[in-house]
C-alpha cells in the first residue's frame, strides 16, 4: 500500500487529503511511521523522529494514529487479494506476497493480473497500492518498491505496476543499491561500501570467500544467492505468530523500579490478552529494557509450561528486570512472549513425584539467562480461581471494552487505562504524562 | 565380551544343564537327555538357536571336542565353531536357605508392579523392584517417578524383619516370561549380592534357575509419597475405562499428549485434544464421589495402571489436578497404582 497509514486517515477524514499528513508519535522521542506524499515531498520519511519530520514540515498534520483501523483495512484487502489466489502470506499490515501461478490460466498473464489487484484495491477501498511482480519473492518486493508513486515527481512513470520478466531479473537487479536487498541493514551496508561494493551488481560480481569476510559466513552465502536472484522461499500461506510483545518508550528515562514493575504489569496484561484472544500460550518470557544511551538489551526466562496469565509473565518480567541497573535510566521497556504454542494443546507436562524430599514435587522454572533467573520461583501455573476470575475478565473485556477491568495495581487517579497496541507505538504522547503512579495525569486517562 | 554370545551346555550322565549370563542376569535351564558321555562346551548361543529351531521334528545330536560342535539331525550337518568353555564365567549361587513362594501368586505380583520400573539406566535405583518384609509379608514396590506400583503378598515370609532387596526389574520380567502360567512354587535363595530363583517340580537339576545381581543403594522413601486419604473416589467399570481410554488415545499420535478425564457424578467424559489430528470424546458410566474436576494422565500409563488392577471395576482416588491420584481393586488393599497427572495449559 502506498503511505498506507496516512492514506488510510485521508480516506477518513476527507479534511486531511491533499495535505502533508504525518502518522506517528507527537512526542519528544516519537517517529513517523507513515506520512503522505505531500510530506515526503519535503523530505519527511518513515521511521524519521517527529521532531525532525517537524522541522522539515512545519505545516504537516500530526495524526497519532489508529492501529485497530489499519488492521481493519488491512483484512479488507487481504479479501481481496484471495480473490485473485488463494496464497496469500501478509508480510505486515500493508504488504503482502501473492504466489499467482496457479491463478495466470483463470485470470491472464501476470501484468494483467497486477493491474487488477490495483484497481480492485482502489475501486473498492479509495486506496493506492503498488504492485511488483518477479518470478522470486525479494525481487517481487523490489519490483512493488520500484513500482510506487515517485517523490516529488521523480523517478519512472509506472502506473503503480512493475513486473520483472523471466530473464530480466538482474538487469533489474544489479543497478540498485546494495540497502535494497532483505538482510542488508545500514551497518552491513557500510561495511560493504567501504571494500567498494555500492551495487548489488557489485555484490554479485564479489568474490565469495571475500563477501563472507565482510558480512560472515551465513550471510554472505544468502547475500551472494539474493544478488544472483536467487531465492528459494515460497509463499507461505500462514505466517504463524511467533511472538506476542508490547513495548513502551517512556517520555523521559526512568529510574523507579517499583514504577517499572508496575509498567511491566500492565504490558504482560496486554501481552496475556492478545495471547489468549489467539488461544495461544508460550513459554518464554523476554523483558526488552532500552537505557538512555541507546543501549539495548534483552533476557529471558523459559517456564516448564506455557503461559498466558499476565500476572504469571509479570513476575517473569519483573525478576528480569531486577538483573539490570535501571538507575542508568529506562527509555523503553518492552514484554514479550515467544515459544507460542497452542493453548490447551500442550505441550503437557507430565508431573513427577519428588523422590529425593518425599513430597510431590513441584516444577521450578528454568532460567534461559543466569542472570535473569528469578530470585524465587514463580509459579507454573495460576491457581484455579485466578484461571477463574481471568475468564470473567476477559468475558467483561469482550462485552465492556478492554479498559472495564483490570489489575488494581494499574488503577490510576481518574480510572482504568487500557494497555493497547495504538498507545505509545510511536512513541509517547503530548502532553507528556508524568509515568510516576499516582502522579496527575493531565491526558491519557480514563478511556 | 564374546563369549557372553556363547550358551555353556554340560552333560553329567544324562542331565543336561544349559546357561546363559551377560553377568548380571544368569539362566540356567536343566534337562534330561540321552547322555553318551560327560563333557562341556561353549557355543554361539543365537546360531545354535537358529540351528536347532530349522532342524526337521525328530532327535538331535551334539557331539563336541576342544574345537567344534557337531550338530546332527536326520540329514542335516553343523559344525559349529566353540568358545574356550574355560572362558565362561562362571557366577556366585547363593547358597543360603531356599524359601518357596506360590508361583501364580508371584505372577500376578511382578505383572502388576514391574510395568513401573524404569527402564533408563541412568537412574539404575529405579530400574528394580524393591522386595521388603511387611507386617509378616512380602511387598513389591516400583516406581520410575512418573507412577508407583505397590502390591502386598500377606503371609509369605520369604524375607526376614526389616530384610529387603532391590532386584533388577529386567530380571523379573525374565522370571515373569519363564514362568508363564506355571502353577506350583519358585524357590527363593538370597546372597548377599545376588538372588536365585527356582522354578520347576524337582529343584534346580529338573528345572530352570535365574540368578541375579542386585541393585545396591536406597529406594526412595516411597511411603511419604502416598496420600493419606483422599477427597474424590470413582468407580468404574474396568474394561469399559480400558475400550474407552484405548479408543481415544488413538488421536495422542506422540508421547506427550495426554487423555484427560472430566470426573461428574453420573460418570466421566474423556478427551484427548490435539491441535494437528483433532479431538476424541467418549463418556464412560461411572460412580463419583467429590469435586468436579478435570485431571489428566498420560494414556499409557493409566492404561498400564487399569490394566494391573485385579476385579471388575476399578477405583480412582484423586485430590486435584496436579496431585497424585491413585488406582486400586475396590475390595482389596493388596493394591495401589499411584500416577502422577499431566499438567496441561
Amino acid at each position: 500500500m502506498d503511505a498506507f497509514f496516512a492514506s488510510v486517515e485521508a480516506l477518513d477524514d476527507p479534511n486531511l487529503r491533499g495535505r502533508p499528513l504525518i502518522v506517528g508519535g507527537t512526542g519528544r522521542r516519537g517517529v513517523v511511521a507513515s506520512c503522505s506524499y505531500e510530506a515526503r515531498a519535503f523530505g519527511v520519511r518513515s521511521a524519521m523522529p517527529s521532531a525532525v519530520a517537524r522541522r522539515l514540515c512545519p505545516d504537516a498534520v500530526f495524526v497519532a494514529g489508529r492501529y485497530s483501523r489499519y488492521s481493519e483495512v488491512s483484512r479488507q484487502m487481504h479479501q481481496i487479494f484471495e480473490r485473485f489466489t488463494p496464497v496469500v502470506e501478509g508480510i505486515s499490515l500493508d504488504e503482502a506476497f501473492l504466489d499467482i501461478t496457479g491463478s495466470i490460466r483463470l485470470l491472464g498473464p501476470p501484468p494483467a493480473i497486477a493491474a487488477a489487484i490495483r484497481n480492485t484495491v482502489s475501486a473498492e477501498m479509495g486506496l493506492s497500492c503498488s504492485v511488483g511482480g518477479a518470478t522470486v519473492k525479494f525481487l517481487a518486493k523490489l519490483a512493488s518498491e520500484a513500482a510506487k508513486p515517485p517523490v516529488g515527481g521523480r523517478g519512472p512513470q509506472t502506473n503503480g505496476v512493475l513486473i520483472v520478466e523471466p530473464g530480466d531479473e538482474l538487469r533489474f537487479l544489479h543497478p540498485q543499491p546494495i540497502d535494497a536487498l532483505w538482510g542488508v541493514g545500514p551497518a552491513t551496508a557500510r561495511r560493504l561500501r567501504q571494500v567498494g561494493v555500492a551495487t548489488i551488481g557489485d555484490l554479485a560480481a564479489m568474490d565469495p570467500e571475500l563477501l563472507e569476510s565482510v558480512v560472515g559466513r551465513s550471510a554472505g552465502a544468502h547475500l551472494a544467492n539474493l544478488s544472483r536472484g536467487v531465492d528459494g522461499r515460497s509463499v507461505e500461506v500462514q505466517r504463524e505468530t511467533k511472538s506476542v510483545s508490547h513495548e513502551e518508550t517512556y517520555p523521559t528515562d526512568r529510574r523507579d523500579a517499583q514504577g517499572l514493575r508496575t509498567a511491566i504489569l500492565g504490558m504482560a496484561d496486554s501481552v496475556a490478552t492478545r495471547l489468549r484472544q489467539a488461544h495461544l500460550a508460550g513459554r518464554t518470557v523476554t523483558l526488552k529494557v532500552r537505557f538512555g544511551d541507546f543501549s539495548t538489551h534483552t533476557r529471558s526466562v523459559t517456564s516448564p509450561v506455557a503461559l498466558d496469565d499476565g500476572a504469571l509473565i509479570a513476575r517473569h518480567g519483573a525478576a528480569l528486570l531486577d538483573s539490570f541497573d535501571v538507575g542508568r535510566g529506562v527509555r523503553l521497556l518492552g514484554v514479550g512472549v515467544t515459544n507460542l504454542v497452542a493453548a490447551g494443546a500442550g505441550p503437557a507436562e507430565q508431573l513427577r513425584l519428588d523422590l529425593s524430599a518425599g513430597e510431590p514435587s513441584r516444577a521450578v522454572p528454568t532460567g534461559a539467562s543466569g542472570r535473569g533467573r528469578p530470585s524465587e520461583p514463580v509459579p507454573t501455573r495460576p491457581s484455579v480461581a485466578a484461571t477463574s476470575a481471568r475468564a470473567a475478565v476477559d468475558a467483561v473485556r469482550e462485552r465492556f471494552g478492554p479498559a472495564a477491568v483490570g489489575p488494581a495495581a494499574l488503577l490510576e487517579r481518574r480510572g482504568r487505562r487500557a494497555g493497547r497496541r495504538d498507545d505509545d507505538r510511536w512513541g509517547p504522547s503530548e502532553p507528556t504524562p508524568d509515568p510516576r503512579p499516582g502522579g496527575d495525569r493531565s491526558a491519557g486517562g480514563g478511556r | 565380551m564374546p563369549i557372553l554370545g556363547g550358551v555353556r551346555l554340560s552333560v553329567s550322565g544324562d542331565a543336561l544343564e544349559v546357561t546363559g549370563t551377560d553377568l548380571d542376569l544368569t539362566i540356567t535351564v536343566s534337562t534330561t537327555v540321552s547322555g553318551s558321555g560327560d563333557g562341556v562346551v561353549v557355543a554361539p548361543g543365537r546360531l545354535l538357536t537358529d540351528i536347532v529351531r530349522a532342524l526337521e521334528p525328530g532327535a538331535v545330536s551334539l557331539e563336541a571336542d576342544d574345537e567344534e560342535l557337531r550338530i546332527a539331525s536326520g540329514r542335516s550337518h553343523f559344525t559349529v565353531r566353540t568358545h574356550p568353555s574355560a572362558d565362561f564365567p562362571r557366577l556366585p549361587v547363593p547358597t543360603g536357605d531356599s524359601v518357596a513362594l506360590e508361583a501364580a501368586g508371584l505372577t500376578e505380583a511382578l505383572r502388576q508392579v514391574t510395568r513401573a520400573a524404569s527402564s533408563e539406566e541412568s537412574r539404575p535405583i529405579l530400574t528394580g523392584v524393591l522386595m521388603a518384609a511387611e507386617d509378616g509379608g512380602l511387598r513389591l514396590v516400583a516406581t520410575d517417578s512418573y507412577r508407583l506400583a505397590v502390591r502386598d503378598l500377606p503371609g509369605v515370609g520369604v524375607l526376614g524383619e526389616g530384610q529387603k532387596v532391590l532386584v533388577p526389574s529386567r530380571a523379573l520380567n525374565e522370571l515373569l516370561r519363564l514362568l508363564g502360567s506355571a502353577d506350583g512354587q519358585v524357590s527363593l535363595r538370597l546372597g548377599a549380592h545376588d538372588a536365585t530363583f527356582g522354578i520347576g517340580p524337582g529343584g534346580p537339576d529338573a528345572g530352570i534357575t535365574l540368578t541375579t545381581r542386585l541393585i545396591e543403594g536406597e529406594f526412595p522413601n516411597y511411603k511419604a509419597l502416598i496420600p493419606a486419604n483422599y477427597p474424590n473416589r470413582l468407580i468404574v467399570a474396568r474394561e469399559a475405562l480400558l475400550d474407552a481410554v484405548r479408543r481415544v488415545k488413538l488421536l495422542a499420535r506422540d508421547a506427550t499428549t495426554p487423555v484427560r478425564i472430566a470426573l461428574r457424578p453420573n460418570g466421566i467424559e474423556l478427551t484427548v485434544i490435539t491441535t494437528d489430528w483433532g479431538t476424541a470424546t467418549e463418556d464412560v458410566d461411572a460412580k463419583y464421589e467429590g469435586a468436579e474436576i478435570t485431571v489428566a494422565f498420560n494414556p499409557n500409563f493409566l492404561i498400564e495402571g487399569v490394566e494391573a488392577v485385579t476385579g471388575d471395576e476399578v477405583a480412582l482416588d484423586t485430590l486435584d489436578a496436579l496431585k497424585p491420584a491413585t488406582l486400586r481393586p475396590i475390595d482389596s488393599d493388596a493394591y495401589l497404582y499411584l500416577l502422577m497427572p499431566v499438567r496441561v495449559s
